[in-house]
Formats: structure tokens, C-alpha cells, sequence
């Protein structure tokens, strides 16, 4: 393997860490609140991508229009979130961890069976807007824009998420929140508030992932699957509900895949999962385990 | 403890279904009568997941490596004619399921319950989809197709399984026995164990029982039979691919158990049913069949948390108003995270 082996590995791998990250983020932020394993958010995720394919269709005619397209997305995702926090999630809190993952599920079922009904089973891939067409070249090293974009994309979204919740009033009081709910409503917060303000977040973030996603894949009925299992990987080792660890497991996990797919090229996703079983065994709490958000 | 109606309900209905499934070849057609073979696989196999959820507690996300496990021993072992006494090839498959169940119960089962061991299960069984994928003798993604129907020899005389009707009532007498199989298990001492585990594993180890052993009986016995649900649908469907060790084969028993009931005995079975039916009723509408699952589902949780089962069960209390009425399941009060 030579130089430029590596560097290629580990930038696509980087490209693949964001992408899941992006994916991760609500999934982490409403695990780390509410503890919700949340099976829909890879439905959520799907639907943004479909809301922002609506908009701008197959051919982006600038980059503008498809970040504001994510945005419109997100915000759309968000109102179904809040939807599904009232008639779902609401009446769930307090109960098993196994029926909310199967309440989330059938939120999954629900989901797909209307992308279905209203967009069709077909297959629809998506070019890149202009801007992000091209490629980075520097030296050999031949680096796609949209790659830079989704690296980038994911890392303001980090940022901009870790100084929410750990700079914010309202991120600290999420935070307290996290910790001991009861104690946080007896000190005068609003704990139902908080934790609908939560999903409603959550929600944004999937259907902004999805928009910014949205690119150089191919968008079909089966789009919420490719990113979940591979967020849920990143969540648990991250810490469950980190979204620090969430972070640097998701980028992780996105070096292993890209250096897989170098190494062992008849086998995707082997390596990742061999991976997580490893590291969870010796390390069940995960990265940053112990503090939660 | 529900009355002596339901008492006499209870073997009512099961002799009426079995009635109904074991004469179903003679009203109905080819199509149906393959959709019931799936249904009384799909119900052992949903039997065999709920031993592990429904009476002890743990959430498996990848029990469809189990059934991937035996489907694809038999369906090699058969197309390779290998001369394996058809018995003795199920209970190979039963074997080697409890085997694997207890080398991973072994492993996982003394780190982790909830979410985490659903996390582990899941990934295990993707690894070995991917080994399956990969494997130039298992067929890789195409699966291993035209798997014969064996004969089955038993000394005195040889029954022949290759007619679709005859390997139809073999499954309705395998599924028939695993079941009853099971039910023993649950109503024993062992079963009452579980039970009294799921519910406070903490005051059950006080009072002297090894957690631990219990546990990993309850994953062998239901990675075992789940094998063997696998090595009756190898024949049956004639083809095994990857998609049977896919997650989302594992949601199918969670499903089908969720819906009939997970703390009632049969509420598997009838959630397979109620499930086949479903998706053949809306098998024409791209999407509907979804949304309907769905929506049964998220109702069944949301209203219902005990499923039709426990639903029936209340609403048979009420008709009888007996008074003294306790809730149906203890869930939401026993099984509550004190975080």
C-alpha cells in the first residue's frame, strides 16, 4: 500500500465518517435525552432526502439551492418529529426500551409505506450541483468535491451541535435534563418541553442530513437502511448518547469501512461490524462512555 | 386465574386451529397451503425468539443467524445428497444452533442485556451474512436454489416429502411437536424461573439462582429450535438466500410476537398469522402493506402493550366481571428502568 493509498483511504474514509456522523447526530441527541433507540430515524432521514429530491431534482442547478433545499428538508422532518412526539413518543416515555424499539419500528414501516405511495418504488440517482461537481487534485491525490463538502457539512454540524449543547443555556438544561429529569422538573424545568424540544432537533438534523446527503446516491425506498445500522454502530461506541464520542467513532468506523473496502474488497461491512463486536467486548461503555451528551 | 371460560376456550381454539391447518390442503390451493408451511416455520421461529424476550428478558436482534444457520445445513446437506437421515439432519441443525447460541450466549450474555446485547446480536448476524455472501459454497448472494425434498425412512415404512401436500403435514406434526416442546419448557420449573427473572433479575439472584446459567439455557434452547425452524424451511422453500440471516428477517419474529403477545404462551403464533394475513391481503399495494403493519403495530403498543392475546384475555375478564381483576401484564410497572 503506498502513500497515496493511504491518504485516498483515509480522506474517503473521513467522507464516509461525516456521512454516517450527519446521520448519527439526531440519532445520538435523542438517545442521550430520552434513551430512545430511535429504528425511524433512518425513515426520517430517507424522507429529507426525498422532501430535498422534490425540490431540486435530479440535476441541482447551484449549490445554494441544495443547501437551502436540506434546510427545507430538516425543517419539514423536524414538523413530522414533532408530530410523531405527540402521537407516538409522548405515550411511550417510562416504558421498556424493547417497545419503544418497537414502536420506532413500525414509525420505520409506517414511513417507507408512504415514501412508497407517494414517490414510487423507483430508483432515482442525483448529480451533485455544479460547484461540487469537479475534484480536488493536489499532487495525485485526487480528492471529489462533494467528498469535501460532506467532510465539511459534517464537521460544522459537530460544531455547531457540541457548542449548542455545551455553551447554551438551553444546551446545559438539555443536559440536566439528561442526567436526572426528575430532579430538573423539581428545580422548575419544563421536562416535557425539553424533551419534545429534543425530538424536534433530532428530527431536524436527520432530514438536513438527508438533504445534504442527498448527492451521488441513488434514492430509492431502501435509502434509510444504508446509514442506520452504520449510526447505531457509531452511537454505541460513541457512548451511547456522546455526541463527542459519536463524533470520533463515526470517523472510526467511516477509516475501517474506506480501508476495507482497500483491503477487503469481497467483503463490505465486515470489517466495521468485526470491529464493533470486538471493541464492545472489551470496552462495553464505549468511547466516552460514563458522561453522558 | 382468568376463569373457567377461558380455561375452556383456550384448548378449543387450539384444536380448532390445528384442525384447520392440518386439513387446510384439502379446501385451499397450492398458494395458500405454501404460505401456511411459511406461516407454522415463521411461528417456531417466533416461538423460539419469545423463550428469549417474553419470558427472560432479552432482546435478540440478529436471531435470524439461528434460523440462517439450520436452513443452510439442510438445504446443503440435501442438495449435496449427502444420504443424511432427514431426522438426524433437523437435529444436526438443532444441534449446531444450541452450539453457536452458547458460544455467543457465553461471550455476550456476561457483558450485556438491553440495548447493548441487541447491538451485539445485530452485528453477529450480519457477519455471518456476509460470510454467507462470501462463500463460493453456500452460493454467495444467490443462495443455494432447487434444494430437493427428501424421504423421510422411519424403518417401518418411507414417507415421501418431494409432494408439496405430504411435506405440509410434516411441518404441521414438526411445528406441532416443537411447539408443545416449548410449552413444556415455559410451564416448568425452568420457564417459572425465566419468568421470575425477566421481571427482577436482582431479587431472583438473592434467592440463589444463577443468572448467568439460566440466561444462556434460555438463548441455547431458543438459538437451538430457531436452527431447526431454519432446517424445516430449507425444503419447504426449495431456495435459501442471504436475506434469511438479514436484520430484518430478525424483526420478524419481534414483530409477530409483539402483535400476538409476548407474555402469553401462543401469542406468537397468532401474531404470525395475523401478520401472514395482513401482507397477503394487501400483497397487490405497493406500500400499503407497510403502513398497514405499521399501524397495527404502533396501535397494538400504544393501546395494547400485551397484544391481541393480552387484549383478549381483558376483555374476556370484563365479560366474565370477576372481580379482583389484575392487570395482564406487568410491564410497564415490573420491567420499568430505575434510571
Amino acid at each position: 500500500m503506498t502513500l497515496l493509498d493511504l491518504a485516498f483511504t483515509l480522506v474517503n474514509g473521513l467522507a464516509t465518517g461525516m456521512a454516517v456522523f450527519l446521520v448519527a447526530a439526531g440519532l445520538t441527541l435523542i438517545f442521550g435525552i430520552l434513551k430512545i433507540l430511535n429504528f425511524a430515524h433512518g425513515a426520517f432521514f430517507m424522507i429529507g432526502a426525498y422532501v430535498a429530491f422534490s425540490i431540486v431534482g435530479s440535476n441541482p442547478p447551484s449549490i445554494w439551492l441544495f443547501i437551502l433545499a436540506a434546510v427545507v428538508a430538516g425543517v419539514v422532518v423536524a414538523a413530522l418529529g414533532f408530530l410523531a412526539d405527540r402521537t407516538v413518543l409522548q405515550r411511550l416515555r417510562n416504558v421498556d426500551e424493547a417497545y419503544m424499539l418497537i414502536a420506532t419500528f413500525a414509525v420505520l414501516l409506517i414511513c417507507s409505506g408512504i415514501v412508497k405511495l407517494i414517490w414510487g418504488v423507483n430508483y432515482n440517482s442525483i448529480n451533485p450541483p455544479p460547484m461540487l461537481d469537479g475534484a480536488l487534485i493536489i499532487g495525485q491525490l485526487f480528492i471529489p468535491s462533494y467528498s469535501l463538502f460532506v467532510i465539511i457539512a459534517g464537521i460544522v454540524v459537530f460544531l455547531a451541535l457540541d457548542f449548542a449543547i455545551h455553551r447554551t443555556w438551553l444546551g446545559k438544561l438539555l443536559q440536566s435534563v439528561a442526567h436526572d429529569s426528575w430532579m430538573a422538573g423539581l428545580l422548575g424545568v419544563n421536562v416535557p418541553v425539553a424533551l419534545t424540544a429534543t425530538v424536534i432537533a433530532s428530527f431536524l438534523l436527520a432530514g438536513l442530513a438527508g438533504g445534504l446527503l442527498l448527492a451521488n446516491q441513488t434514492l430509492s425506498p431502501i435509502l434509510g437502511e444504508s446509514y442506520l445500522l452504520l449510526a447505531f454502530m457509531a452511537v454505541i461506541i460513541g457512548g451511547l448518547g456522546n455526541v463527542r464520542g459519536a463524533f470520533i467513532a463515526a470517523i472510526l468506523l467511516g477509516v475501517i469501512e474506506s480501508a476495507s473496502s482497500l483491503l477487503m474488497p469481497n467483503m463490505p461491512g465486515m470489517a466495521t461490524y468485526i470491529f464493533v463486536i470486538l471493541f464492545l467486548l472489551a470496552k462495553p461503555q464505549g468511547l466516552l462512555g460514563g458522561q453522558r451528551i | 386465574m382468568s376463569g373457567m371460560k377461558l380455561n375452556g376456550l383456550k384448548p378449543l381454539a387450539l384444536v380448532a386451529s390445528a384442525v384447520a391447518f392440518a386439513s387446510l390442503p384439502f379446501w385451499a390451493d397450492q398458494g395458500i397451503m405454501f404460505l401456511a408451511g411459511l406461516v407454522l416455520i415463521e411461528a417456531v421461529f417466533a416461538l423460539s425468539w419469545n423463550l428469549l424476550f417474553g419470558f427472560t428478558g432479552l432482546a435478540s436482534f440478529g436471531h435470524a443467524a439461528f434460523f440462517a444457520i439450520g436452513a443452510y445445513l439442510t438445504g446443503y446437506a440435501l442438495r449435496a445428497a449427502l444420504g443424511i437421515h432427514f431426522l438426524l439432519l433437523i437435529l444436526a441443525s438443532g444441534v449446531l444452533g444450541a452450539a453457536v447460541a452458547v458460544i455467543t450466549g457465553l461471550v455476550l450474555l456476561r457483558r450485556t442485556t438491553g440495548i447493548h446485547l441487541a447491538i451485539f446480536t445485530l452485528a453477529l448476524a450480519e457477519v455471518l451474512r456476509i460470510i454467507i455472501g462470501y462463500s463460493t459454497t453456500l452460493g454467495r448472494e444467490d443462495g443455494l436454489a432447487s434444494i430437493p425434498r427428501p424421504s423421510l425412512d422411519l424403518g417401518l415404512l418411507v414417507i415421501d416429502l418431494s409432494s408439496g401436500r405430504s411435506y405440509y403435514w410434516f411441518l404441521c406434526v414438526a411445528a406441532g411437536l416443537l411447539a408443545w416442546g416449548l410449552w413444556v419448557v415455559c410451564h416448568g420449573p425452568f420457564g417459572r424461573t425465566l419468568v421470575s427473572l425477566r421481571q427482577d433479575p436482582e431479587r431472583t439472584a438473592f434467592m440463589g439462582v444463577n443468572v448467568r446459567a439460566y440466561r444462556l439455557g434460555a438463548f441455547t434452547i431458543s438459538g437451538g429450535v430457531a436452527s431447526v425452524s431454519g432446517a424445516l424451511y430449507a425444503p419447504w422453500a426449495q431456495i435459501v438466500t442471504p436475506e434469511s440471516a438479514h436484520w430484518i428477517h430478525s424483526t420478524q419474529p419481534m414483530l409477530a410476537s409483539l402483535l400476538g403477545g409476548v407474555h402469553a404462551f401462543w401469542g406468537p403464533v397468532l401474531g404470525t398469522v395475523l401478520f401472514s394475513v395482513i401482507n397477503y391481503l394487501t400483497r397487490n399495494l405497493v406500500g400499503l402493506a407497510e403502513l398497514v403493519i405499521g399501524i397495527t403495530l404502533l396501535v397494538i403498543v400504544l393501546a395494547a402493550p400485551a397484544g391481541v392475546m393480552g387484549l383478549l384475555e381483558s376483555l374476556q375478564r370484563k365479560a366474565s366481571k370477576r372481580e379482583g381483576a389484575e392487570p395482564v401484564v406487568e410491564l410497564q410497572r415490573a420491567e420499568r428502568r430505575a434510571s
